[in-house]
Parts: C-alpha cells; sequence; structure tokens
C-alpha cells in the first residue's frame, strides 16, 4: 500500500532540488531561486504534516532504503534508512515550518535589501534544509554523521555567505573547526559503536540502544575491549557527545556561535537557533535510549548542560549588539535542554526543544527585522522607542521574549519549568550532582530574564537614541507574516505539554506530548527511557507542591530579572550600568576569555607539538627516506666502476666468480671433513 | 685403460691455459687463440666422457663444437677487423665505450 | 737476425692467478671425485662410421648414440650466418672513407659535432 511513508524520502528531496535548481538557474529566476526554495520548503512542510498526522495514528515507519556496503561474512553492512517514530515526525515539522518561514522572510530581508548572489544564499539554504532533514530521518548513526557534517558545511557556507567582508570569512572558517573538533570525536564514536555492536540503527531488535541494553543484564554479549560494558557503552557515549557539545554550542565548545552572527540574520534564525544547533540535542534524543544505560554519561550531559545555560546566561547579560544577546540566549537554552535530557527528562528536553524553535526563530527574526528598519546596524544602543514605530515585530518580539524568560503563560515557561522540575525531582531521589546543576539552571533563570527584557527594552523602549531610530526603514508583509505565525506559536504552544496544570488541577490527559512520544516503536518510547534512567524520584511534601515550588521559584526568578531590568532600562533615556559590575564587566565583555583561552591553546600547547611532529616528520621519517634514496645513490654510483669496458676485467671477474663458486660447493658438498 | 681423471685434469689444464691467455693477454687476436684453447679442452672432456660411456654422442657433440669454433673465429675475426678501424688497433683494452 | 721468444714477468700477470687458482680447484675436484666404471668401445667397432650414422639419424652404428639429424642441420645455419656475418662486418663501404659499421659508441660522431677532443662521458677517471 502506498502510504504517506513512501513519500517520506520527497520531504528530504524537495530542498535538495531547490539547491540544484538555485545553483542551476537561479540566476535566471526571478528573486534569485527564492520561489524554487519556498515551494520545495512548503511541500517538505505539508508532506511533513501529513506524516505527522500518520504517525499520529499510530503508525511507525522503520526501514531501510538503500545499501550503500552490503558487510559479507559478518562484517559491518552500510545503510541509508527511514526512522519515522513520533519524535522525528515532529522534529520534521518543527524543521520544515521554521524553513518555510525563514525562506519567505529572507525575501523581505536579502530581496529587498538588495543584496548580490541570492542563488548561492537560497541553494545554501536548500542544501542545509535537505541535510537536516536528512539528519532528522536518519535511521543509523552513520547517515546521522554524514548529514551532521552536511549540516556543518553548510553552516560554513552560509555563515560566510558576505565573504567580500573580512568578518564572515572568519566567523565561518572558527564555525567549522569547532564544530570539526567535537565532530572527530562523533566519528571515532560512530566507529566504537560499530566495532561494539555491529550496527548502528537507532530502532528495532537489533540497535544498538537494545544490545547494549542486553549485554548490560547479561542477555547477550558484544566486543567491549577489555572494558567493562558499563565503563565502555559512557566512554563511546561521550565521544558521540563530543559531537553533540561542538554542533549544539555547548560549554567549551561554544565559542563558534556568537560568531556565527556574522551571517546573514535568516541564517541565524534557521541555522544557529532552530535547527542545525538542535541537530546536537536531537541526536542525544535519538539515542536517549543509550545514553539512559550510563549514569555518568547522563550527569556529565547534565552537568554540562547546566553549566553552559548559567555561563552563556551571564555573558549574554553585557552585550551591546541585539545579535550577540541572541546568541548567548541560544547556547543557554541549549544549556537547559542538555540538563533536561542528562537530569531524565526526555520529554522535557524534547518539549524545550520544540519551544525553543519557535521562539527562537521568532526572536531572530524579529532582530532582523529590527535590523533592517536600522539600515543593518546591530547596536542596540542606537535603537530606542521602535515600539510605536514596528508594533507588529514590537508585539511578537516581546512574545518571543516572554517566552525565552520564561513567563507564564507563554511557551518557555512550561518547557523550562519541565527541564527544572524533572531535574529537581531526579536531584532530590539521591542523585546530588543534579541538585547543583539544577541550580545553576536555575540561577540562569534570573539572567535569562534579564537580558531578555534589557534587550527588548533598550530596543523598543524609550526614546530613539539615534538618527536611524527615529525614522526606521519600513518591512513588508514578508517580514511581518513569518513573524506573526511564529509570535502566536511562541505564545501557544506550551498548551500541548501542561504538565503543572495537570498536576496541581488533576485535570487528566493534557500531557499530550508525554502520550506523543509513548506512542514510538518499541524501545524509543518516553516510558521504556524513564525506565532506563538510574534516576528515582522524590519530592517536597508532595508532588503537587513540589510542581506548585518549582514553577513559582523560577517564576519568581525569572520576573526579578525582568523587574531589573525594567528599573534599569526602561527609562526614556537608559544608561550604561555595566560599570557597575567593576572587574567582572571586562571578565563579560571578553566572554571569560573564552576565545582568548582557545588561542592560547592552539598557540602554546598544539603548535609547539605540531612543530615538533612537524620536525620528527622532516627530520626522522623524511631523513630515512632521502637518507635510503642517498645512501642507494651513492653506492650505486661506487658500484659502477665495476663496469670498466675492459673485458678482461669482466673475464677476471668471470673466473674469480666462478672460482668461488666451485669452492662453496665443495666446501658445502664435505671437503676439508 | 687410462682413468677418466687424467683426460679431466688435462682439460682443466688445458682451459686455464686459454683463461690465462684471455687474463693476461690485451692483443685481440691472441683472445681468439685462446678461446680456441678452451673451447677444445671442453672436447677433450666430451671425447673422454664418450669413451667412458661406449657411447659415441660426445664425440659427435666434439665435431659440432670444433665447427662452432670455426664460426665464432670467423665472427671474432670480423670483429676484430671492426675493432681496427674504429680504434686504430687490436688492443681489447682501448674499446671501453660500452660501459655505464 | 731472429728474435727468441722472451717470457715477459710483470704485473700484467696478476690477473692470471685467477686462472691458476681455478685450475687448482677444478684439479682438485677432479681428484677427489669417483667416477663410474670406465665401458670404453669394442674392439672391433666402427667408431666414425657410427658417429656419422649418428649425425643422419641412421640405425646402422656400431656403437650407440642419440640421433644429431637436427642439431646438424642447425650447426649448418650458423656456421652461413657466422660466414654472412663475418663478410657484413668486414665490407668496407665503397662510398664512405670509414665504411662498415660503427660500433665506437658514438664516439666518434660526437666529435664530429662538437668539434671537441675530450670524452666527456661522465665517470671518465
Amino acid at each position: 500500500m502506498a502510504g504517506i511513508f513512501d513519500f517520506v524520502p520527497a520531504i528530504v528531496l524537495l530542498p535538495f532540488v531547490s539547491f540544484l535548481v538555485a545553483l542551476a538557474v537561479g540566476n535566471r529566476m526571478p528573486k534569485g531561486g527564492a520561489f524554487a526554495g519556498i515551494v520545495a520548503t512548503a511541500g517538505s512542510f505539508l508532506l511533513s504534516l501529513a506524516t505527522f498526522f500518520t504517525v499520529s495514528q499510530g503508525q511507525t515507519y522503520n526501514q531501510t532504503i538503500y545499501t550503500w556496503a552490503q558487510g559479507l561474512d559478518g562484517a559491518v553492512t552500510l545503510e541509508f534508512g527511514l526512522l519515522i517514530d513520533p519524535l522525528s515526525a515532529l522534529m520534521l515539522v518543527i524543521v520544515t515550518l521554521i524553513a518555510l518561514l525563514v525562506h519567505i522572510f529572507s525575501l523581505g530581508y536579502m530581496n529587498d535589501e538588495g543584496e548580490t548572489g541570492l542563488p548561492r544564499y537560497y541553494a545554501g539554504l536548500g542544501l542545509f534544509t535537505a541535510s537536516m532533514l536528512g539528519f532528522v530521518v536518519a535511521d543509523n548513526l552513520l547517515m546521522a554523521f554524514m548529514f551532521f557534517e552536511l549540516v556543518g558545511l553548510c553552516s560554513y557556507l552560509l555563515i560566510g555567505f558576505w565573504f567580500r567582508e573580512p568578518g564572515p570569512p572568519s566567523a565561518a572558517k572558527k564555525a567549522f573547526l569547532v564544530t570539526r573538533f567535537g565532530d572527530y570525536f562523533f566519528l571515532v564514536g560512530v566507529v566504537a559503536v560499530f566495532a561494539t555492536f555491529g550496527t548502528a540503527a537507532f530502532a528495532g531488535s537489533e540497535s544498538f540502544p537494545h544490545l547494549a541494553e542486553q549485554a548490560l543484564a547479561g542477555e547477550t554479549s558484544v566486543n567491549t575491549f577489555g572494558f567493562a560494558a558499563e565503563t565502555w557503552f559512557t566512554i563511546v557515549g561521550l565521544l558521540v557527545l563530543g559531537g553533540v557539545v561542538g554542533k549544539s554550542a555547548q560549554f567549551p565548545l561554544h565559542t563558534w556561535l556568537p560568531d556565527a552572527m556574522e551571517g546573514p540574520t535568516p541564517v541565524s534564525a534557521l541555522i544557529h537557533a532552530a535547527t542545525m544547533v538542535a541537530a546536537g540535542v536531537y541526536l542525544v534524543a535519538r539515542m536517549y535510549g543509550f545514553y539512559a544505560l550510563s549514569p555518568t554519561a547522563l550527569a556529565i550531559i547534565a552537568l554540562i548542560g547546566g553549566f553552559t545555560a548559567l555561563f552563556a546566561a551571564t555573558m549574554g547579560v553585557v552585550k551591546r549588539e541585539i545579535k550577540q544577546v541572541l546568541a548567548y540566549s541560544t547556547i543557554s537554552q541549549y544549556g537547559y535542554m542538555m540538563l533536561g535530557l542528562g537530569g531524565g527528562g526526555y520529554v522535557a528536553a524534547t518539549f524545550h526543544l520544540m519551544t525553543h524553535a519557535f521562539f527562537k526563530a521568532l526572536l531572530f527574526l524579529g532582530a532582523g527585522s529590527v535590523i533592517i528598519a536600522m539600515h543593518h546596524n546591530e547596536n542596540m544602543w542606537d535603537m530606542g522607542g521602535l515600539k510605536e514605530k514596528m508594533p507588529v515585530t514590537y508585539y511578537t518580539f516581546l512574545s518571543g521574549s516572554l517566552a525565552l524568560a520564561g513567563i507564564f503563560p507563554f511557551a518557555g515557561f512550561w518547557s523550562k519549568d519541565e527541564v527544572l522540575y524533572e531535574t529537581l525531582i531526579h536531584g532530590l531521589g539521591g542523585s546530588p550532582i543534579l541538585l547543583v546543576a539544577y541550580a545553576m539552571g536555575l540561577l540562569a533563570v534570573f539572567f535569562t530574564g534579564f537580558y531578555t527584557f534589557r534587550m527588548v527594552f533598550l530596543t523598543f523602549h524609550g526614546k530613539p537614541r539615534s538618527q536611524t531610530a527615529r525614522d526606521p526603514h519600513g518591512v513588508r508583509w514578508n517580514v511581518k507574516g513569518p513573524l506573526a505565525v511564529l509570535g502566536v506559536l511562541a505564545a501557544t504552544t506550551g498548551v500541548v505539554n501542561m504538565v503543572p496544570v495537570e498536576k496541581l488541577l488533576g485535570i487528566k490527559g493534557i500531557d499530550f506530548l508525554h502520550q506523543w512520544l509513548d506512542m514510538s516503536l518499541d524501545g524509543l518510547t518516553a516510558h521504556h527511557y524513564a525506565e532506563l534512567t538510574p534516576y528515582s524520584s522524590a519530592y517536597i511534601g508532595g508532588e503537587a507542591t513540589t510542581v506548585a515550588i518549582g514553577a513559582a521559584v523560577s517564576l519568581g526568578l525569572a520576573i526579578a530579572g525582568a523587574g531589573l531590568a525594567y528599573v534599569l532600562y526602561n527609562v526614556p533615556e537608559p544608561t550604561e550600568h555595566t560599570d557597575k559590575l567593576g572587574g567582572i564587566k571586562t571578565l563579560l565583555y571578553n566572554n571569560y576569555y573564552q576565545d582568548e583561552y582557545q588561542v592560547w591553546l592552539a598557540n602554546s600547547v598544539v603548535r609547539p607539538i605540531s612543530r615538533g611532529a612537524d620536525k620528527f616528520d622532516q627530520g626522522v621519517v623524511d631523513g630515512v627516506v632521502n637518507g635510503v634514496s642517498s645512501v642507494s645513490l651513492f653506492s650505486g654510483s661506487r658500484v659502477r666502476r665495476i663496469q670498466t669496458g675492459v673485458v678482461s676485467n669482466y673475464a677476471a671477474l668471470l673466473t674469480l666468480g666462478l672460482t668461488v663458486l666451485l669452492l662453496g660447493f665443495g666446501l658445502l658438498g664435505g671437503w676439508f671433513q | 685403460m687410462v682413468p677418466p681423471e687424467y683426460y679431466l685434469v688435462l682439460s682443466a689444464a688445458i682451459f686455464c691455459i686459454g683463461l690465462f691467455g684471455i687474463l693476461t693477454r690485451r692483443n685481440a687476436l691472441l683472445f681468439l687463440m685462446s678461446v680456441e684453447l678452451m673451447l677444445n679442452a671442453a672436447n677433450i672432456n666430451l671425447v673422454a666422457f664418450s669413451y667412458v660411456w661406449g657411447n659415441v654422442t660426445g664425440q659427435t657433440f666434439a665435431l659440432f663444437t670444433m665447427a662452432l669454433a670455426a664460426a665464432e673465429v670467423a665472427i671474432g675475426l670480423g670483429i676484430i677487423m671492426v675493432l681496427y678501424r674504429n680504434f686504430g688497433g687490436v688492443d681489447v683494452t682501448d674499446a671501453t665505450t660500452m660501459r655505464w | 737476425m731472429t728474435t727468441k721468444p722472451q717470457l715477459k714477468l710483470g704485473s700484467h700477470l696478476v690477473p692470471g692467478l685467477a686462472a691458476v687458482a681455478l685450475f687448482v680447484v677444478m684439479a682438485a675436484a677432479f681428484l677427489t671425485a669417483s667416477f663410474p666404471q670406465v665401458q670404453g668401445f669394442p674392439a672391433d667397432a666402427n667408431i666414425t662410421a657410427s658417429i656419422g650414422y649418428a649425425m643422419f639419424n641412421l640405425d646402422f652404428g656400431d656403437v650407440p648414440s642419440e640421433s644429431f639429424l637436427v642439431a646438424f642441420i642447425v650447426i649448418a645455419v650458423a656456421l652461413d650466418v657466422a660466414l654472412d656475418g663475418t663478410i657484413l662486418l668486414a665490407r668496407r663501404e665503397s662510398g664512405t672513407a670509414e665504411g662498415g659499421l660503427i660500433s665506437d659508441g658514438g664516439r666518434r660522431l660526437k666529435q664530429t659535432l662538437t668539434g671537441s677532443e675530450t670524452d666527456e662521458t661522465e665517470g671518465e677517471n
């Protein structure tokens, strides 16, 4: 039966076709190939919706569609396949929707602004969308890795879109190299998974999470290279996590993301907020059955997440450029997702992934709208008072900001609160390390509220602080439309998973996302993951009390942060208050000297090592090779001297040779014995 | 009945005399003569073993060797003529162009 | 006045020591080896006739032998070739001053072309 699942490859291929079209004939098309991209992503979006509804009927799909290396005699088989379960269906809808909106927004941001090189831009967007979708539907780790790399490549191409200016190419290179550093570990992890389990499939009875589970239960045995099974699974999990940390911009590989803001703003919205950075978190969610087996890996994920959330939030507090604030908030929010995953809140993290995709795309597009209006001046201190001039942007941006800050009842509140709640109850249930991560996450809520509203007030409130802000450039429907769609979504997405309401008021059955993620294939359901995780839950008072306390505390902190911003910056003539921070100000402006530290690492540690390696290569390896050649050249030039050309010498040599041979045979044959 | 060892030692002696000539002389004509000696040393062996085995194959071979020696001398003389023409003499140590 | 041949001793005889050494080794080998019983020929056998028959694969000889017809023909051809080859080598070309084959490795041609008398072949020392 030709079901909707037969069309799933088309979801991936449509944007790829638009990439080819934009590349080949984009110059001869109106709008530089934008319409091809819009049509393709719209088609993908519709197909994703259809897939989504089919999945909601309880159907799933796990099929190999192409075997590109058949393993003989027990060797591994390399395949491309599709895995459509509630998680990937949800992600498909998110990615295609945001890609579609970003394509439309690009009409306003790129075409209307008279940018050149548009076919290249739309080709990059198309290829990026295709790669991300391929990554989402991948049914095995190797395929996921390949699309992961493609996503990284597109990120490089799009960040460096304005390659004639000095900043973007450098930022593109940095993004590429830093994520590649993480992907190196990912690749080693992929190989380790193949070597251990002989398969890299995500789902099914022959999948590696399932095999790992059985191996821990002693039902089957896998090659663990001499380690205890759990230790080895932790090592493999952490290797793959390297790629996640790079791609999802977690500490210490987060430094590329703020620089990546050099790219066009729609690209920032698509790649560095909603989708590509989500790839890392999505990968952890995809193979959560594997991570859930290792308490150490989970604890490390939670700690990285909590620390990154706090760390990035503090850096966002002092930034002057609107996109920089958003960049650090992105890092911080992905920290929350990692915190949720590490804290055993699989559903919570997925929930936050979804809501964040919407509200962060919204914020970036809103920032893009502001940047159009400000004639590409991104400094918030030159803005102010834009509220009256661009109401659509203001209200949608406000919706996104409320969601980001986690203010009730916007989407971000529900998801962030659930992440923190899950971490809290599991931390109380005997995992003190989660409580540390929880504390960091909670503290970050305050900073989030502060920097978010500092940004809002500086941009939209007060009096205009520059001539441009007094007379901003207008924006058209193609900017306002996507903003409106996302603004509504950012405000309302929370309803899909109102767990606190369910717990407090006792209304059953409104935790739709929990139910949704439970419909997956065997072994991929949220319940199964909950059983696998090593955590137990404990509550303060009772379940409802804990929910109430957790929500109240985080909401209170968010409002406190927003309130502080209100006091400091919601005045007609706001001034910089960063001087009050004293020495910390410099530290924050310089991002905790992370870049300097990494440059120092590269210059003072890596460079001498590579210099030594180079010396070894030039001296020893090349020396041996050159030595062999010069020795043979020299000996050849000497040995050839016996070829005198005088026939008597040849005869003498022949004679001597024959004599020696005869003597040798004679001695061997028993003379003088 | 002469034991075969005697023939063999005689043949070795003649062969080595021919070889001695080749190793110590520089005149191409003397080379040819020395080669003749060496070939005839081989002939002595052939005839001797023909007698040992009671079979005329060796003797027949000796005849063939003589025929080939004639051919060799013919070619050798031709080469010596060319040598003389190109190098102005029959000293074999002059003709050293066919080396490395 | 006739001159007697004189024994010319000198360092040019040194390579001959190799021939002497070879003789010593071979003589040692022969004298220590053991040989089968000598069979000899029958007293009334006609050896020459036997050789003649053997060369033409005829089976009339008194003494056994292999058959050598093919070898005989091949030797005949080889002699012919040797004769032709000699004539080819020795013939003086009528048109040229040099004549015959030039087999000096191109030395004379090089001298003619470059005008240099020295042989510049590498490693000539």
